[in-house]
Parts: C-alpha cells; sequence; structure tokens
C-alpha cells in the first residue's frame, strides 16, 4: 500500500524540479503578459490589419492544444530558425537550441492568447471619463496612463493574472512530451526509479497546492495593500 | 474673453452642432440650457477639445484657434486656461480626495509637494471636504465627489470655469449641497459656462441665458428676458415642459 518512508527521499529528489519549473513559470508569465498587453493595446485602440491580425491569432492559439503547439515548435523551430540563420550567413546549429527554450516559446504563444483577454477585460473595466477629466487639466496621454490608468487596470487585472500563474504552471508539465523536467516529469522519473508511483504523485500534488496557494496569497495582499489605496 | 464661432460638430451622419456662436465676457455666469440631445455638453467639450469640431473657431483672450487646423500646443494652452467639472464627478479613483486636487497641480504645473497641497488644502476648505482629505472616492457620496471634481477645477486656478451638468447625476437631496458650492464659485467673479436643468438655480446665480435647440443656439439674452418673457416658440414651449415637470 502506501509507503511513507520513501516520502522525504521522493520529496528531496521532486523539489530538485522547483527551480527551474519556477523560473520557466515566470519567464513565460512575464512575456506573455507584455505580448498580450500588446495585443490588447492593439485591440482597443483598432489598429487597422494589426487587429484582425490579433483577432486571428487569439482564435488559433486559444482553440489548440497546448501539446500540439509544443510538438509543433519542437519539430517546427529549429528548421525554420536553421533557414533564418543560414539566409543571414550565421553561424549558428538551430538543432542545438535546448528543448526548454522551445517550451517557453511555444507555452507564450499559447498564454498570450489568454493574457491579452485579460488585459482587455481590465482595460474595459476602465472608467474613460478620468481620461477626459485628466486631459482636461492638460495631462499628455502618457501622464494619463502613467498616473490613472496604469494602476487602475493592474489592480484589476491582478486576480486574473494569478490565475494566469497557475495555468501555466500547470501547462508546464506538458514539457516532459519534449524532454524538459518539472515538477510533474521529476514524480515520473523519481516513481520510475524505485515504482512507489501514487508516493511520487502525492508528493507532487502537495508541492502544486504549496504554490498554489503562495501565489494566491501573494496576489490577494497584493490586490488588498493597493485598494486600500483606491 | 472667450468667444466661439461657427461651431459645427457631426458624428457620422447626425450633426449635433450646427453652426453655434457663443462669446463670455469675464466675469459672467452664463447658463446654457435646453432640450436633451441639442449639443449643450458637447458645445463645452468643444471648448477644451475633448469634442473635436469639423469646423469653427475659438478664441480665449490672445489664444486663437481654427478647429480645422487644431495644433497640440494651443489646445493645450486652453486646456491649462480652462478646467471643467463633469457630470459622472470623473475624480481618480485610484487616488484620495486630496490626491486627487494635488496631482494636476504636480504633474501638469509642476508645484512642489509643499505647494501643491496647500493649495489642495485651501480648496477643498473651500468645497466643505475639508474633514475628507485621505478618503477614497469609493468611501464618498455623489455629492462629496462632486465637490472634490469642483476643488481639483478651482485649484489649476483657471480663467474660465466649465460646469457639464454637475448635479444631473445626483441623489436630489445630494443637488442642495453642490449647487451651494456653485453659487459661491460664481459669486466669486469666476467666469463660469454651467450646463444645467435646474431653472430655477440658473436663473438665480446667471447674468445670462443662453437656450440651445437641435444644435443651434436659439435664443439668449438675460434671466428675467429668457424665463419671463420667453420670445422663441420653442423657449415658451421648453420651459412650460420644465416647469410641468419640476
Amino acid at each position: 500500500m502506501f509507503d511513507f518512508d520513501v516520502l522525504l527521499p521522493d520529496t528531496l529528489s521532486i523539489l530538485s524540479a522547483v527551480p527551474l519549473t519556477l523560473a520557466l513559470a515566470a519567464t513565460i508569465f512575464v512575456l506573455s503578459t507584455i505580448i498580450g498587453s500588446l495585443f490588447a493595446f492593439i485591440e482597443q485602440r483598432r489598429v487597422p490589419v494589426l487587429r484582425q491580425g490579433v483577432v486571428a491569432y487569439k482564435v488559433v492559439f486559444k482553440g489548440v492544444p497546448m501539446v500540439i503547439v509544443i510538438f509543433l515548435a519542437y519539430y517546427g523551430v529549429p528548421p525554420a530558425l536553421q533557414f533564418l540563420t543560414t539566409l543571414f550567413g550565421l553561424e549558428y546549429n538551430a538543432h542545438s537550441l535546448p528543448n526548454w527554450i522551445l517550451l517557453v516559446i511555444a507555452l507564450t504563444a499559447c498564454v498570450s492568447a489568454f493574457q491579452a483577454e485579460i488585459v482587455k477585460g481590465a482595460l474595459n473595466s476602465f472608467d474613460r471619463g478620468q481620461a477626459d477629466a485628466a486631459y482636461s487639466l492638460g495631462y499628455t496621454g502618457g501622464q494619463m496612463f502613467r498616473r490613472i490608468l496604469f494602476p487602475q487596470v493592474i489592480l484589476a487585472a491582478i486576480p486574473d493574472l494569478a490565475n494566469s500563474v497557475m495555468v501555466i504552471m500547470k501547462a508546464l508539465s506538458l514539457g516532459f512530451a519534449i524532454e524538459v523536467i518539472d515538477i510533474f516529469a521529476q514524480a515520473q522519473l523519481t516513481a520510475a526509479l524505485n515504482y512507489y508511483y501514487l508516493e511520487a504523485f502525492v508528493v507532487a500534488v502537495v508541492i502544486y497546492m504549496v504554490i498554489a496557494y503562495l501565489v494566491t496569497f501573494s496576489a490577494d495582499r497584493a490586490e488588498k495593500a493597493l485598494r486600500l489605496r483606491m | 474673453m472667450l468667444e466661439l464661432r461657427d461651431i459645427r460638430l457631426s458624428y457620422g451622419n447626425s450633426q449635433i452642432l450646427k453652426g453655434v456662436n457663443l462669446s463670455v465676457s469675464r466675469g459672467d455666469v452664463v447658463s446654457i440650457i435646453g432640450p436633451s440631445g441639442t449639443g449643450k455638453t458637447t458645445l463645452l467639450k468643444c471648448i477644451n477639445y475633448l469634442a473635436r469640431p469639423s469646423s469653427g473657431t475659438i478664441a480665449l483672450d490672445q489664444i486663437r484657434m481654427d478647429y480645422r487646423r487644431a495644433d497640440k500646443p494651443t489646445v493645450q494652452a486652453i486646456r491649462l486656461r480652462t478646467a471643467m467639472v463633469f457630470q459622472q464627478f470623473n475624480v481618480f479613483k485610484n487616488m484620495s480626495v486630496i490626491q486627487n486636487v494635488m496631482d494636476p497641480l504636480i504633474v501638469v504645473q509642476r508645484k512642489s509637494k509643499e505647494e501643491a497641497r496647500q493649495i489642495a488644502v485651501q480648496e477643498l476648505e473651500r468645497v466643505g471636504l475639508s474633514d475628507k482629505l485621505d478618503m477614497y472616492p469609493s468611501q464618498l457620496s455623489g455629492g462629496q465627489l462632486q465637490r472634490t471634481g469642483i476643488a481639483r477645477a478651482l485649484a489649476v486656478r483657471p480663467d474660465v470655469m466649465l460646469f457639464d451638468e454637475p448635479t444631473s447625476s445626483l441623489d436630489p437631496e445630494l443637488v442642495g449641497e453642490v449647487l451651494k458650492v456653485i453659487n459661491d464659485v460664481a459669486a466669486s467673479g469666476m467666469t463660469s459656462l454651467l450646463v444645467t436643468h435646474e431653472m430655477q438655480f440658473a436663473k438665480k446665480i446667471s447674468n445670462r441665458i443662453v437656450f440651445m435647440d437641435q444644435g443651434v443656439v436659439a435664443a439668449e439674452g438675460s434671466p428675467d428676458e429668457v424665463f419671463d418673457t420667453p420670445s422663441n416658440p420653442r423657449l415658451a414651449q421648453f420651459l412650460k415642459s420644465e416647469v410641468a415637470f419640476q
């Protein structure tokens, strides 16, 4: 049945994958939030052509399973990159690109589509009358953005952004398909060595829960602190 | 002092302003009345270019601009000398009452924090909000929000105050406190333009009334002329319906 003796060694083994998992999640979160915000601004400003591009992009990347995008990146990005480097006469073996970079590219591509919706929603919640008031008082567009719009939009987006962090954390387990070892993959590997599968996955669950709790907790704290000043 | 000539503006196919003329002298308190949807608010917003006319000219003392060739520096010069109070208050929700008043002084007028605070405290006292300095908009009533908006506008020391239906979205019991503040502002000699549906109030504080109807100024004159002996039939009809409504 359940063997408590392997829990400690298993935990130590699986914990070794936590730093990489968190680093990958943070990278994907930052990149996808930047790209998603860009998309949201393009839609909000109704930039011609680009706007249709963003809408099409969102349909594709919200609809296609992430694991397929990961495989597409795995098989598609290196040859494409090799083609470009050869075209520009650069000495670089694109096939030596580490898999974790391909995973970051694939997941960033997918999550950006969702981040775009989050930022768009937060932007829509902003009461434009305040912008009118700012402009009537002589604020420039940049001053209005920094002083009034940004602080309110970021606050409105915090709960959904915290959600995204967890979505990314979980999506990283798909990286096992291209041999990127995150928490889930490490649990799999650890169990494969001693055949205590149930124990390894229970440990993984606990680790995921702790991370989820910490993310939610700090997001709530941040939101409350900002809300107090609003 | 303020002169608008032949202001025209359309949204899509509907013409909102069809050649409006308006002139205001220093110290004037001018109320703009008229049925809903006749362009009163739009006209007011043309002054600080929140609404963009397709043609017409504006002159604010030495500053002159043809709306067909509107340029940023001139728009900014006009905005720095006018201040608007909005129907929906439009106070900055991420700032406390005093920050709302200080921020334009610091950001736009580049005043020091101390000086900005001093002015803000003074203006907020004038509108009766001395005990609410550190409150946030979500904690305030509509009347308090609007008085914050008025203090913010006064603090930039404008030459002209633009009041856009300042009491229209207030609960009836809160209208009085805001009207009292506006009355004080008007009485202090501040040149003011007021779009309003408060006929009695307009009659009391204004030295001129402008009646707008279907995108043009249909009648204007002293409060007595406009309210007691309306010559324009549409004006007479409008006043009747307003009185019946009240």
